[in-house]
C-alpha cells in the first residue's frame, strides 16, 4: 500500500516532463514549416515550373504537346534569350502565352529568369551541337515555297501524309489549313530543326539523308506557310500579331 | 500577532436592516419629498444619458453615416500608354482613404480593359456574387472567379455562374495622358462605384442582365459561325 | 494533519462570513438530480464550458503577442508560431478549441432537442442555449478574420458582400462591419474588439443565465416514453422524482462530466499537436489575386450554398433563411413546450435532426471538394494525360494544346485531373456529336460561358477535332440519328478513325 502511493504521482510528474519535452522540442508533427512566400517571391525552379509550365510542356519538361523542353537540341539551337523572350512575351508558336508582369502575365522579371535559367541549365547541353553549324533559330534567308514543296515531298511525307510511308512513324499531316493557322513559321521552323525525339521526330540531321540546310528549312516553313488561308480571319484571338514576331 | 477571537456569523441583512416597508413608515412624512426628489434623479439621469448617448452611438455609427459616394475620389491608375490596346491589365493603387492601420490592405487592385476602339473599362477585382477577386485569363477572354465559379466576359458581362449581373465597373477619366477613376470603397451590391447609376438593390428585376455596365456592349457572344 | 484540517476550516468560514458565497455554491454542487440524468449523455454542456474556458485562457496567451492592426497582423502570427516557443501550439489549441467547441455546442442542442429537454420549464434554458450558439459562432467568424491571412481578408469580402444585399440599408450596414470604405485597419481592430471584448462578454453572461437556470430548474430527467409533459403537474412530478431517486450532483454526476471534459481537453491538446496550428495562409494583401479564398470548417456548408442557390434566389434566401431559422430555434419551446419528450414517440423531431445533419453533413462535404471552383491553375499545371493524346494527329494535338491553353481545363477535367465545375471531358465523343460540341463551345449554355468571341474558326476546329477523339474504351462515337437516312453527309467531316482514347 504504502509502496504504491508515492509511484502514481512520480510517474504522473515523468509523463508531464515527458509532455513537456516533447511539446519544446521540435518533433511535433503540428509544428508549422516555414510560413509561404508570396506568389511573386517564389524563386524554386521547380515549383515555378510546375505551376505555370508543366500542362503544355509536360512534366519534366517531357512528353508534352508543344515544344519539348528537354530536348537538347532545341535548346542549343534556340539558346537561353529565346527561351526567355517567349516565356516573357509569349510566342513564337502563336499558342505561348505571355508570362511576365510587363505582358499581362503573372510573373516577375526575376521569375522568368529563373525559369529560362532553369530550363537550359537542366536540360540543355552546353557542347552538343559544337561544330555542327545547326541552321540559325530565326530564318534569316527568303523562302522559296515551289523548292519547299519539292523537299517536303521527298522528306516529309514519309511519315506526314494520309498515308504515311514509314508505318513506325505515322505522324498524320501537317498541310491542313486549320492546323497551320494555329502554328507560325518559326514554330514550323522550330519543329523542323530540333525535332521531338519523344515521338520519334528527328531533328534537321534525321530528316533526310544528310541534314537539312538552313535554305531547305527555310523553303519547307515557306511552303507550308503558303498553304495557310489569308488572311488569317479577324477578330481572332491568334491573329493578334505579337509585337516581337 | 496575537490570537484572533472566534468569528460569529453574520445575521440576515433582513434582521438588522429592517424591511423596505419599516423605513418607509418611518419617514412618513417625508416619504412624497423623496420620492420626488428621487424621480428628479432619475429623470436627470435619463437626460445626461440621451446625451451621452450622442456621442457614443454618433461614435459607433460614424463609419454608416458616410454620404454615399463620399469616399470616392478621382485615383490616377497609370498612363494610358501603360495599358495596350486590346488588353486587359491589372492596376495597383492606393485608397484614397486610409488609415494608418491599413498595411497593405490599403492597396487595391483593377482590372483596366483597353478595348480595340480605344475605349477604357475599368472593373473590380471583386466578383459580383461574393466579392472574391476574379482573375482575367486572356486566352479563354474570361474573368474567372476561384470562389463559386462566376465567369464574366471581357466587357465585364456576366458569362455564368451564381453572379447576377455583371462585374463592378468604375468611372474612369482620361486627364493629362492618365488614366483615371474614381474608387473609394470596396465594390458591393450596394456600395458600388458604379458609373454615376443607382445602385442596383433589388436584383428580381434584371437576373440575367450584364448588370450596370457604363459602355453597354453587345451582351452574350452569339455564335460567330453554323 | 487534525490541526492542517482545523485551519483550513477556519479560512473557510473568514471567507464564508465575508462572501456568503460559498455556502451556495456547495449546496449547488450538491443539488439533487435524478439519478437517470446522471448518464454520459449530459456531459456536452459542461464540456463546452470546459472548452470555453480553456479558449479564454488561450486567448488571453495569445493577446499578449498578437497584434490587432492590419498592418502588423500577419507578422505577429508568423512570430508567435516561429519566433515564440510553444507559440504555434498555444496557436493551435485556440484554433483546434474553437472547432471542438462549436461540436460539443452542436452535440449538446442535438441532445437537448432529442432528449425533449427544452420544454416546459426550460423553455428560456434553450432560448438562452440558441444566443449561446449563435455567440460561439460569432466568435467563431470573427477569430477566422482575426488569423489575418488571405482567406480572413477575402472571408470580409463575403461578409460584406452578404451585407450589401440588405435593402435599402445595405450600404450603411457595410461600412458599419468594415468600419471604413475598405478592408483595413479599422476592420480588424473592430473584429478584434468584438472577439475579445463584446462577444465573450455576451457568452460569459448567457453561460451564468443558462447554468443559473438549470440549477434553479435542475437537469432534465431521463424522458420516459408516454411521460408527457405538462405545466400543471411537471414540477410536482419532478420534486417527487428527485426525492425518490435524487443523488447529489457532485460527486454522483459530475465525476462523468470531469472525465468527459478531461478527454476533450486531451483530445484538443492531441489535435494541436499532431495537426499543429490553422495557418496563416497568406499576406492578406489584396493585390495577390492568386488566392482561393476558403472558410474555415464550420462554414463549409454555407460556403457550399452559396454556391448552389440561383441568383434570383440568393438575396432572399440569405436575408430570409437566418432569420427564419433562428426564430424557430427561439420559438420552438414556446411552440412545443408540452408534451412527449421521448424520442421514440418524435418521429418528426428525430426526422428533422436527421435532415439536418445530412444537409449540413453533406454541403459540408462538398464545401471540402468545392467542385463548383474552377481549378484556377490547372490550364498552366496539369498535363494532359499521355494516354489521352498518344496516337492523335498535329491538329487534334493542335486542339489538345488550345483545350490546355484556352483554359478549358480549369473546369473540365481529363484522366481525373483538372477542374469539376464541368463535366470531364474524358468519353465526350460518345455524349456528343461533333456538331454539338462545336454549339456547346461557341454558345455555352448549361453554366458554360460561350467561347464565340474567344476562339478563331480554326481552334474551333482544332478543339472539336481533339475532343472527338475522346471515348471511352470500346464506346462509339456519339452520332445524330438523322445522319444514318442520309447516305453521304458532306457537312460532316469523316471521323479520323482514330482507336478509343486511354487504350492505343
Amino acid at each position: 500500500m504504502s509502496g504504491t502511493t508515492p509511484t502514481t504521482p512520480r510517474i504522473a510528474l515523468v509523463l508531464a516532463g515527458c509532455m513537456m519535452l516533447v511539446l519544446a522540442g521540435c518533433r511535433a508533427p503540428g509544428k508549422p514549416g516555414p510560413a509561404e512566400p508570396r506568389p511573386d517571391r517564389v524563386m524554386e525552379f521547380a515549383k515555378l515550373y510546375k505551376q505555370n509550365c508543366a500542362a503544355c510542356h509536360g512534366e519534366e519538361g517531357k512528353r508534352g504537346l508543344a515544344v519539348s523542353l528537354s530536348n537538347p537540341v532545341y535548346i542549343a539551337i534556340a539558346g537561353k534569350e529565346a527561351v526567355l523572350n517567349a516565356t516573357a512575351k509569349g510566342g513564337p508558336g502563336k499558342l505561348m502565352p505571355a508570362f511576365a508582369k510587363s505582358y499581362g502575365g503573372t510573373l516577375t522579371d526575376a521569375q522568368i529568369e529563373v525559369l529560362a535559367d532553369g530550363i537550359v541549365r537542366h536540360w540543355g547541353q552546353p557542347q552538343l551541337l559544337a561544330g555542327k553549324n545547326p541552321p540559325s533559330y530565326a530564318a534569316t534567308l527568303a523562302g522559296d515555297a515551289a523548292a519547299g514543296n519539292a523537299a517536303y515531298t521527298a522528306y516529309c511525307t514519309r511519315c506526314h501524309a494520309e498515308e504515311a510511308i514509314d508505318k513506325t512513324h505515322i505522324a498524320g499531316p501537317i498541310t491542313d489549313a486549320n492546323y497551320l493557322a494555329l502554328i507560325s513559321d518559326q514554330g514550323l521552323r522550330t519543329a523542323i530543326l530540333s525535332g521531338r525525339p519523344e515521338e520519334g521526330m528527328p531533328d534537321w540531321r534525321g530528316i533526310a539523308p544528310r541534314p537539312l540546310t538552313d535554305r531547305q528549312v527555310t523553303d519547307i516553313v515557306a511552303w507550308l506557310a503558303s498553304l495557310r488561308k489569308t488572311p488569317a480571319s479577324p477578330n481572332t484571338a491568334s491573329s493578334k500579331e505579337k509585337s516581337h514576331e | 500577532m496575537s490570537k484572533p477571537t472566534e468569528e460569529t456569523p453574520l445575521p440576515a441583512p433582513s434582521e438588522w436592516l429592517g424591511t423596505t416597508k419599516e423605513i418607509e413608515d418611518a419617514h412618513t412624512s417625508a416619504t412624497s419629498r423623496r420620492r420626488f426628489l428621487f424621480k428628479m434623479a432619475i429623470g436627470l439621469n435619463a437626460v445626461v444619458g440621451a446625451i451621452l448617448a450622442v456621442p457614443i452611438v454618433g461614435f459607433l455609427l460614424g463609419p454608416a453615416m458616410k454620404k454615399e459616394g463620399a469616399e470616392d475620389k478621382w485615383i490616377a491608375l497609370g498612363a494610358v500608354d501603360s495599358f495596350p490596346i486590346g488588353e486587359t491589365r491589372l492596376a495597383e493603387y492606393v485608397n484614397p482613404i486610409t488609415s494608418p492601420s491599413d498595411g497593405d490592405t490599403a492597396k487595391t487592385v483593377a482590372w483596366v480593359r483597353h478595348a480595340d476602339d480605344g475605349t477604357f473599362q475599368v472593373f473590380a477585382i471583386n466578383c459580383a456574387h461574393l466579392g472574391c477577386p476574379v482573375r482575367w485569363f486572356e486566352q479563354s477572354k474570361l474573368f474567372l472567379c476561384p470562389c463559386h465559379g462566376g465567369a464574366y466576359y471581357a466587357d465585364g458581362s456576366r458569362a455564368s455562374g451564381p453572379p447576377e449581373r455583371g462585374l463592378f465597373e468604375y468611372l474612369h477619366r482620361i486627364e493629362g495622358g492618365n488614366l483615371m477613376v474614381r474608387a473609394g470603397q470596396l465594390p458591393t451590391l450596394s456600395t458600388q462605384a458604379c458609373a454615376g447609376k443607382a445602385p442596383l438593390v433589388g436584383i428580381a428585376a434584371q437576373p440575367s442582365t450584364p448588370g450596370l455596365l457604363a459602355i453597354q456592349a453587345p451582351a452574350a457572344a452569339p455564335p460567330e459561325r453554323s | 494533519m487534525k490541526d492542517l484540517k482545523q485551519r483550513g476550516l477556519r479560512i473557510f468560514q473568514w471567507f464564508e462570513k465575508r462572501t456568503g458565497l460559498l455556502k451556495p455554491l456547495e449546496e449547488m454542487a450538491r443539488h439533487p438530480t435524478p439519478s437517470s440524468a446522471a448518464s454520459w449523455w449530459y456531459v456536452f454542456g459542461s464540456a463546452a464550458m470546459v472548452l470555453l474556458i480553456m479558449q479564454v485562457m488561450t486567448g488571453i496567451l495569445l493577446a499578449l503577442v498578437y497584434s490587432p492592426s492590419a498592418s502588423n497582423a500577419y507578422a505577429s502570427l508568423q512570430f508567435i508560431n516561429h519566433n515564440l516557443r510553444l507559440g504555434w501550439f498555444l496557436r493551435a489549441m485556440h484554433g483546434w478549441g474553437s472547432d471542438f467547441m462549436i461540436a460539443i455546442v452542436l452535440i449538446h442542442m442535438m441532445q437537448v432537442f432529442l432528449f425533449g429537454a427544452y420544454k416546459y420549464p426550460r423553455e428560456l434554458t434553450w432560448i438562452a442555449g440558441v444566443f449561446l450558439l449563435l455567440l460561439t459562432l460569432g466568435m467563431a467568424f470573427t477569430g477566422q478574420v482575426l488569423r489575418f491571412d488571405q482567406d480572413a481578408y477575402w472571408g470580409l469580402g463575403i461578409g460584406a458582400s452578404v451585407t450589401s444585399r440588405i435593402p435599402f440599408i445595405g450600404a450603411p450596414m457595410v461600412h458599419l462591419l468594415l468600419g471604413g470604405p475598405i478592408i483595413g485597419g479599422a476592420t480588424l481592430s473592430r473584429f478584434f474588439a468584438l472577439h475579445v471584448f463584446l462577444i465573450p462578454a455576451l457568452l460569459l453572461a448567457f453561460v451564468g443565465l443558462h447554468l443559473l437556470m438549470v440549477l434553479r430548474l435542475g437537469i432534465n430527467e431521463w424522458p420516459m416514453p408516454g411521460r408527457l409533459v405538462r405545466k400543471s403537474d411537471y414540477d410536482r412530478n419532478y420534486v417527487a422524482l428527485t426525492k425518490s431517486t435524487g443523488v447529489p450532483f457532485v460527486p454522483d454526476a459530475a465525476w462523468k462530466d470531469a472525465v468527459f471534459a478531461a478527454v476533450i481537453l486531451l483530445a484538443v491538446m492531441a489535435c494541436a499537436f499532431f495537426f499543429g496550428p490553422f495557418g496563416p495562409g497568406g499576406q492578406p494583401d489584396p493585390t495577390i489575386i492568386q488566392t482561393v479564398p476558403r472558410p474555415d470548417f464550420f462554414f463549409l456548408w454555407l460556403y457550399a450554398v452559396l454556391a448552389f442557390l440561383p441568383p434570383e434566389m440568393e438575396t432572399p434566401a440569405l436575408l430570409i433563411a437566418p432569420v427564419a431559422i433562428v426564430g424557430g430555434l427561439l420559438l420552438l419551446p414556446l411552440i412545443a413546450g408540452e408534451g412527449e419528450k421521448h424520442w421514440s414517440r418524435r418521429p418528426v423531431a428525430v426526422l428533422m435532426v436527421t435532415l439536418i445533419a445530412v444537409t449540413l453533413g453533406t454541403f459540408t462535404h462538398l464545401g471540402l471538394h468545392t467542385p463548383w471552383s474552377p481549378a484556377m491553375d490547372s490550364w498552366s499545371s496539369d498535363p494532359v494525360p499521355a494516354s489521352f493524346v498518344e496516337h492523335r494527329t498535329p491538329l487534334e494535338r493542335r486542339g489538345a494544346l488550345l483545350l490546355q491553353q484556352k483554359q478549358c481545363r480549369n473546369c473540365h477535367s481529363i484522366g481525373g485531373v483538372g477542374g469539376r465545375r464541368g463535366p470531364a471531358l474524358d468519353a465526350v465523343a460518345t455524349e456528343m456529336t461533333g456538331d454539338q460540341i462545336v454549339r456547346q463551345i461557341l454558345q455555352g449554355g448549361g453554366n458554360m460561358p460561350a467561347y464565340g468571341k474567344a476562339l478563331s474558326p480554326e481552334e474551333t476546329t482544332a478543339i472539336t477535332q481533339y475532343l472527338r477523339t475522346l471515348r471511352g474504351p470500346g464506346l462509339r462515337p456519339a452520332a445524330d440519328a438523322s445522319q444514318g437516312l442520309q447516305p453521304q453527309n458532306a457537312s460532316h467531316p469523316v471521323d479520323s478513325t482514330k482507336g478509343a482514347s486511354g487504350a492505343p
